[in-house]
């Protein structure tokens, strides 16, 4: 099921105002942030944000193909290197 | 023989069944194109005259992505996902399921076959 287009993109509010912050200063910060839920919004493109994947934060740097994607996407939680029997074998 | 959408064959079917052996079209696009180009879905695709294989080959052609354009989209799609490094993307990379299925077991179909684990048998 997708979200109701008359609800619009579920943003955090703070979050918006941390880029847009960081867009009038100029410099190109990581936003810290901890809000995986968020959309990408097209004002974000070209901003690196770093998102938290539970011990630290991922920088992800928001191109267009990103937008409508939620921030957690690109910052997995799980490490999986693949088994020592998977090695042997291959 | 009759070909409809490029390199597709079918054989002396019915209609609806022979139009579903296009790649990207099931029973419910060969009902509806019956439907919408008035043709008895239950006549065989032999008994079919010129005018309603042609009428058919327009349809299809306007309303509907089939067959190679549909192939190339899907994997188009697909590879958008893995080049932008997403959670989708990284899942059909490694061939796992991508919507949160299981894998402690089942998930054959994207895993393949199972591979027994190497040294396991010694213990017993």
């Amino acid at each position: 099921m997708s979200r109701s287009v008359w609800k619009g993109p579920f943003v955090d509010m703070y979050l918006i105002k941390k880029a847009q912050a960081v867009k009038n200063s100029g410099r190109n910060d990581v936003i810290k942030t901890w809000s995986r839920r968020s959309t990408i919004l097209p004002e974000f493109v070209g901003l690196t944000f770093g998102v938290h994947n539970g011990k630290k934060h991922i920088p992800v740097t928001v191109n267009e193909n990103m937008v409508g994607h939620k921030f957690g996407e690109f910052s997995p939680t799980r490490t999986y290197k693949g088994h020592n029997a998977d090695k042997k074998t291959s | 023989m009759a070909r409809i959408a490029g390199v597709n064959v079918p054989s002396n079917k019915r209609l609806v069944i022979a139009l579903s052996y296009i790649y990207g079209i099931g029973n419910k696009f060969s009902n509806d194109i019956c439907s919408t180009t008035n043709i008895d879905k239950n006549k065989r695709v032999n008994q079919l005259t010129e005018d309603e294989i042609i009428k058919i080959r327009e349809c299809i052609d306007k309303n509907y992505i089939v067959e190679g354009d549909l192939r190339r989209t899907v994997s188009s799609n697909i590879k958008r996902l893995t080049d932008l490094g997403c959670y989708r993307g990284l899942r059909h990379r490694n061939k796992l399921p991508v919507r949160g299925q299981r894998t402690h077991t089942n998930a054959r179909t994207r895993k393949g076959k199972a591979i027994p684990i190497a040294g396991k048998k010694k213990a017993i």
